[in-house]
């Protein structure tokens, strides 16, 4: 048995499926475009290049997943290592990260399933959102049925997707058509091939969820590394092929614009059935990926409920099917929630920054336990220590600074977030209490001086009068309410 | 005397959290609809990116706020 009382039933097979199902998400059918049109056909560097660069980390969280093999990956680290404020921080991370990217997931599918109707000219009306929620709501009862379930869910949807990749890899390698060529070429040069990097980076994240899974893994010792290293190995070598019999078939510039440039490229040598094999993959990706993060944001919310950190409900197992149901529950209510509204750019973005910034902590965590518990059993052990957590770090740090400044932007919203959580559960009621009163005094003298400007008319506000004065009663009366609320919190006794 | 503060903090939370939602869904809006931007006038991403923040962090400490007032009560 595993931690409380999660059952250890993933295999290798299983675990190294979910890594490589985890990963293959959506973004690789429609990010191939873009980054063709930065690097060229030096794409395919681009891609090995991504590939050790997660390995970089990947290694630390095998290291890390076989000497603790509890529940909840980079949090369970980062609190051993770690504890308080920067373990939730990690966990937290963690966990809206994969809740996003079940949200994304589930979007995505629906877009194909979408796009799938309309060019087969079906009559059947599509509701994007609805067929997300549904989605999700099928999958949060796979979960809930066992890990076990989830396992070969995950194994029987990642085969059929390397089948579908491989009909398109091997079709292409020996087929006689093609308009491309395999000569490396790099428009942008070596600026060129980063920036293409830190684009495609997103294709390889997802992979830890093995780590998220490891207290329900088989002799862990063994297990998480190989599965690990297994899926980061059959990544880069699926994204190679992938990339290489793309260019083989046509020019990088012809990608440019397409909205699924891996669809366009199947079509010019396996007609209409190759639109099909790439759709039908697509939506199958976009599934393997939806299945692994429920699994993985419930995981996370399983041990941060241990530490007291989440709602101790989410800390119970189902009687009957050993998982923890109500965590799981509670996640897909939020990926079904941020589904149904449809914006994909919002949580494609939240998604990168939250793994991204586990990554650093993994590999910090790591150089923590090695230098503080010496002693500690490590049946697998980083090479090249400490060269590997540091470069690790270095290309984490460096995503971060490619990143969309609106993508950075939403990383510091969620970390407000997830601090004001921590304040939540960790300051007692009485304190929290003071905290509001004194913010809503603030907020009721803000409004205050916003009125008094308003009214004196120093501020420049070019609107007819009647708006002017509905503005300045709108900010009294804010102003007020928020004295009233915080005079009720100051004036409350504390409880003994 | 208890009850009167009682009654006073449930109203006062209550409006509280229908604020927080108001400013929460004006963020979420803001984010969506180009003709909202259009009507208030802001102009570049950043902007947007800024009244998104304001609101949205207004919108979650009301809420919070409203929700201690109400359930401090009980």
């Amino acid at each position: 048995m595993g931690e409380g009382c999660l059952k250890r039933e993933l295999g290798l097979l299983q675990a190294t499926m979910m890594g490589i199902g985890g990963a293959i998400c959506a973004g690789v059918f429609v990010t191939l475009g873009y980054a063709a049109t930065l690097a060229g056909t030096a794409l395919i560097i681009a891609m090995v290049l991504c590939g050790i660069i997660n390995l970089f980390t990947m290694l630390s969280y095998a290291e890390l997943g076989a000497a603790i093999p509890s529940a909840g990956g980079e949090y369970t680290f980062a609190k051993v290592s770690f504890g308080g404020f920067l373990s939730f921080a990690t966990g937290w991370f963690e966990w809206i990260s994969n809740v996003f990217y079940a949200s994304f997931s589930a979007v995505g599918f629906a877009y194909i399933i979408s796009y799938a109707v309309q060019a087969a000219n079906l009559p059947i009306p599509i509701n994007v959102p609805a067929i997300a929620v549904i989605t999700v709501a099928i999958f949060t009862v796979i979960n809930i049925k066992g890990v076990k379930e989830t396992g070969r869910t995950e194994t029987a949807l990642v085969i059929v997707l390397l089948a579908l990749l491989g009909t398109f890899v091997f079709w292409g390698l020996f087929s006689g058509q093609g308009t491309g060529s395999l000569e490396l070429s790099a428009p942008g040069g070596f600026l060129g091939i980063f920036k293409a990097t830190a684009f495609i980076f997103v294709v390889y994240l997802g992979g830890e969820a093995i780590a998220v899974a490891q207290a329900e893994i088989k002799d862990p010792g063994k297990t998480i590394p190989r599965a690990i290293l297994l899926s980061c190995i059959a990544l880069i070598v699926i994204y190679t092929a992938v990339a290489f019999v793309v260019f083989k078939m046509v020019p990088p510039e012809n990608l440019a614009g397409k909205d699924s440039p891996l669809a366009y490229v199947a079509e010019q040598f396996m007609g209409p059935v190759g639109v099909g094999i790439i759709t039908v993959a697509g939506s199958i990706a976009a599934l393997s990926s939806l299945n692994t993060s429920i699994m993985a944001q419930s995981r996370v919310a399983y041990a941060l409920a241990r530490d007291g950190y989440f709602p101790r409900s989410f800390f119970t197992l189902h009687k009957r099917f050993s998982t923890p149901h109500i965590a799981i529950f509670a996640g897909s209510i939020f990926a079904a929630a941020i589904a149904a509204t449809g914006v994909v750019n919002f949580v494609a973005y939240a998604t990168d920054f939250g793994f991204i910034i586990g990554f650093v902590f993994v590999n910090l965590s790591l150089m923590k336990l090695r230098k503080e518990k010496v002693n500690l059993y490590r049946p697998f052990k980083v090479p090249f220590y400490p060269l590997t957590p540091i470069l690790g770090i270095g290309a984490s740090l460096l995503l971060i600074a490619f990143l969309e400044p609106s993508t950075l932007f939403i990383g510091a919203q969620l970390f407000i977030f997830g601090l004001i959580v921590y304040y939540i559960r960790m300051v007692g009621h009485y304190r929290i209490c003071l905290a509001i009163g004194g913010m809503n005094l603030g907020i009721s003298m803000f409004s205050a001086l916003v009125a008094f400007l308003i009214i004196t008319g120093s501020l420049p506000l070019s609107l007819p009068q009647n708006t002017i004065l509905l503005l300045f009663w709108t900010a009294l009366s804010i102003s007020l309410i928020y004295l009233i609320a915080s005079l009720l919190n100051i004036t409350r006794k504390e409880k003994r | 005397m208890v009850n009167v503060k009682k009654a006073i903090s449930q109203f006062i939370g209550g409006i509280q959290c229908v604020l927080g939602v108001v400013a929460s869904v004006f963020a979420f809006i803001i984010y969506t609809s180009s003709s909202m931007r259009e009507t208030l006038a802001i102009a570049s991403e950043g902007e947007v990116y800024l009244y998104m923040f304001l609101s949205s962090i207004f919108g979650v400490f009301s809420i919070l706020s409203g929700l201690l007032l109400v359930r401090g009560e009980k």
